[in-house]
């Protein structure tokens, strides 16, 4: 998972970097929310489905999408750069929370085929307010569609704080609909991975939906042209830099001597040679 | 015995024969499986195919084309039906941001077959928001094939079309054809290609661009100013995309251009067919074109919709006029 984290975080920085020369059009950081994306794929696992939203650069990394064609629609080269059949990925989408219903209409259109699978779709908190979510919540309860809903609550709508968009947590709105739910904190990868496969075995097991909150930090802006420090407290931002999920398991497992600096060495090469491919690809 | 099928019939021994043929056909819907939909076109199809291929859906359009989009991707090859087409909205996001898109966006790796039927325009009495035609917000939206049948037996054959397209359909059911067993009589000429347009009477000295239930109109008016005036009817059949090449053909052979339709008329689909036709065909006409469609406003209370519809007096009127 840390390999995961290491690059995904590596090709977050580049395309930062790029976005800021102006080699790409927009970057969406997924900085800070490394551990829930890392954690919950790889309990995930490589069979299921995944319906993304459009920050789940490292998904798309656990799921073998190299740097260029992750990034490639950000340059306005495609619409989506990975194919999305064999990674078993699906493309972004950018209108919030319309691939909930893709999700749950995938589930049951493999059920009516007789092919039942696992189903996971991945959305933020802010698209939890759309009606497609309800409906998507609504309909995999009533039709006991395989779906495991992973939201990121990364705490802010682009400007709009996680607390003046709703009252009770995202979790206990999908218990009202009779999905069951978990709220976990997201900022470390083995608890996190941990909660997600309970959460996937219980949709496998009872071939009913279920949701898991996982409760994470955004450390950039929504996007490259958020200037997100006018609307965050110094003292937020401060604590969100100090808690990166990275640097933290990156730490821990080197005090653990579960990697070493040989093996960090090979994993950062790797990092640079993802990161000059980026180079190649958008900056020349 | 004069037994034609009505539009309603016939769509539903088209859905009936496509279901028998085809697993993957399945129809989603509000009230079309116990009930057999609110205009009896998906009637008896749950009970000849189960609860699992003709599903009631819950009462949110959105979710409906939501999951046939997520159907479709699963290898599925959904039917949709819309109750009326002023229900239409809550879904048209998912209509116009991800179904009209997603082949596209997965870079033409997949074929979404997907169909989503809509009861479309008004002169049954129905209450607000069930007497309108909105064809042409679809018809803007890039991505969409938009179908528009003027009769029951081509009707059936345009949604059998719609269901192996590849592409998403929004398929138009005039509600005041579904029981209507009179038709005005036609000349069915076979259309070049499935998706073309069809001249469906022969004239020399105007062509009448029209669709859906506005044809009927179109057709009496031109009886009624035979022989006299001899009308040319194209019907448009597909409003999206369209078959310019057959209008262009007819609007050389007889040098007049009337277009009919129910929808409003501002910024409607019949000004595209007259722009089209001012680029492309000018030098052929003789005298200015015409549309004939309701006006910039509200559709009024049923006491009073038959004022607001073009009818057979007002083409017959447009028709005199522009060949005097």
């Amino acid at each position: 998972m840390l390999r995961h984290m290491l690059m995904a975080r590596g090709v977050d920085e580049e395309a930062g970097l790029l976005e800021n020369q102006g080699a790409l059009d927009l970057w969406l950081s997924c900085r800070g929310q490394e551990a829930a994306q890392v954690g919950s794929a790889v309990a995930i696992g490589e069979d299921a489905v995944i319906f993304p939203s459009y920050r789940e650069h490292a998904v798309a990394v656990t799921r073998g999408i190299d740097a260029v064609s992750l990034v490639s629609q950000w340059a306005g080269r495609t619409y989506c750069g990975w194919k999305p059949q064999y990674h078993r990925f699906f493309p972004y989408t950018l209108v919030l929370a319309a691939q909930a219903l893709h999700a749950v209409g995938y589930a049951i259109g493999k059920r009516i085929q007789n092919a039942a699978e696992t189903v996971v779709v991945y959305v933020g908190d802010g698209a939890t307010s759309e009606g497609d979510m309800s409906e998507a919540l609504n309909l995999a309860a009533v039709e006991s569609a395989p779906v495991l809903f992973v939201c990121q609550n990364n705490g802010w709508a682009i400007s709009k704080p996680s607390h003046e968009q709703m009252l009770t947590s995202i979790a206990e709105r999908a218990n009202g609909f009779g999905v069951r739910a978990w709220s976990v904190a997201g900022d470390d990868p083995d608890s996190t991975y941990l909660s997600c496969v309970e959460a996937r075995r219980h949709v496998d097991t009872s071939q009913s939906p279920a949701l898991i909150e996982l409760r994470t930090t955004r450390i950039g802006g929504h996007t490259t042209t958020d200037p997100h420090t006018t609307y965050r407290e110094a003292d937020e931002l401060a604590a969100a830099v100090a808690n990166d999920p990275v640097a933290q398991y990156r730490d821990a497992l080197l005090a653990q001597n579960v990697v070493d600096d040989a093996w960090l060495k090979a994993v950062d090469d790797d990092v640079v040679i993802a990161r000059q491919e980026l180079m190649e690809a958008f900056a020349a | 015995m004069d037994r034609t099928p009505s539009l309603a019939e016939s769509l539903n021994r088209a859905l009936h024969d496509l279901m028998e043929a085809d697993e993957s056909v399945v129809l989603v819907g509000q009230d079309i499986g116990r009930l057999g939909g609110v205009f009896r076109v998906t009637k008896g199809l749950q009970e000849r195919f189960g609860t699992e291929r003709v599903r009631d859906a819950i009462l949110a359009e959105s979710s409906i084309v939501g999951q046939a989009i997520g159907m479709a991707l699963s290898g599925l090859t959904p039917v949709c039906e819309i109750q009326f087409e002023g229900f239409v909205y809550p879904g048209m996001n998912q209509i116009v941001t991800q179904a009209a898109r997603i082949a596209s966006r997965w870079n033409d790796e997949i074929a979404l077959n997907l169909v989503i039927r809509v009861p479309v325009g008004g002169g049954i009495r129905a209450v607000e928001h069930h007497s309108e035609s909105n064809e042409a917000y679809f018809a803007h939206a890039p991505g969409l094939h938009v179908a528009f049948p003027s009769s029951p037996t081509d009707a059936a054959a345009m949604l059998t079309h719609s269901c192996s397209l590849g592409a998403p359909v929004i398929f138009f059911e005039p509600k005041r054809l579904y029981w209507k067993r009179r038709q005005q009589p036609r000349e069915l000429v076979e259309p070049d290609s499935p998706l073309g347009a069809r001249v469906v009477r022969r004239g020399s000295d105007i062509t009448v661009v029209g669709w859906g239930a506005a044809l009927e109109d179109v057709l009496e008016a031109a009886d009624l100013v035979s022989p006299t005036i001899g009308v040319e009817v194209v019907d448009l059949r597909w409003i999206a995309p369209m078959d310019t090449e057959t209008v262009l053909e007819s609007v050389a052979n007889t040098g007049r251009l009337l277009v009919v339709h129910e929808a409003v008329g501002f910024a409607g689909v019949g000004a595209e067919v007259v722009a089209m036709v001012a680029e492309h065909g000018h030098r052929h006409l003789r005298s200015p074109m015409r549309r004939l469609a309701a006006p910039r406003q509200l559709y009024p209370p049923a006491d009073y919709e038959k004022h607001y519809l073009v009818d057979v007096s007002d083409v017959v009127g447009a028709i005199k006029e522009m060949c005097g």
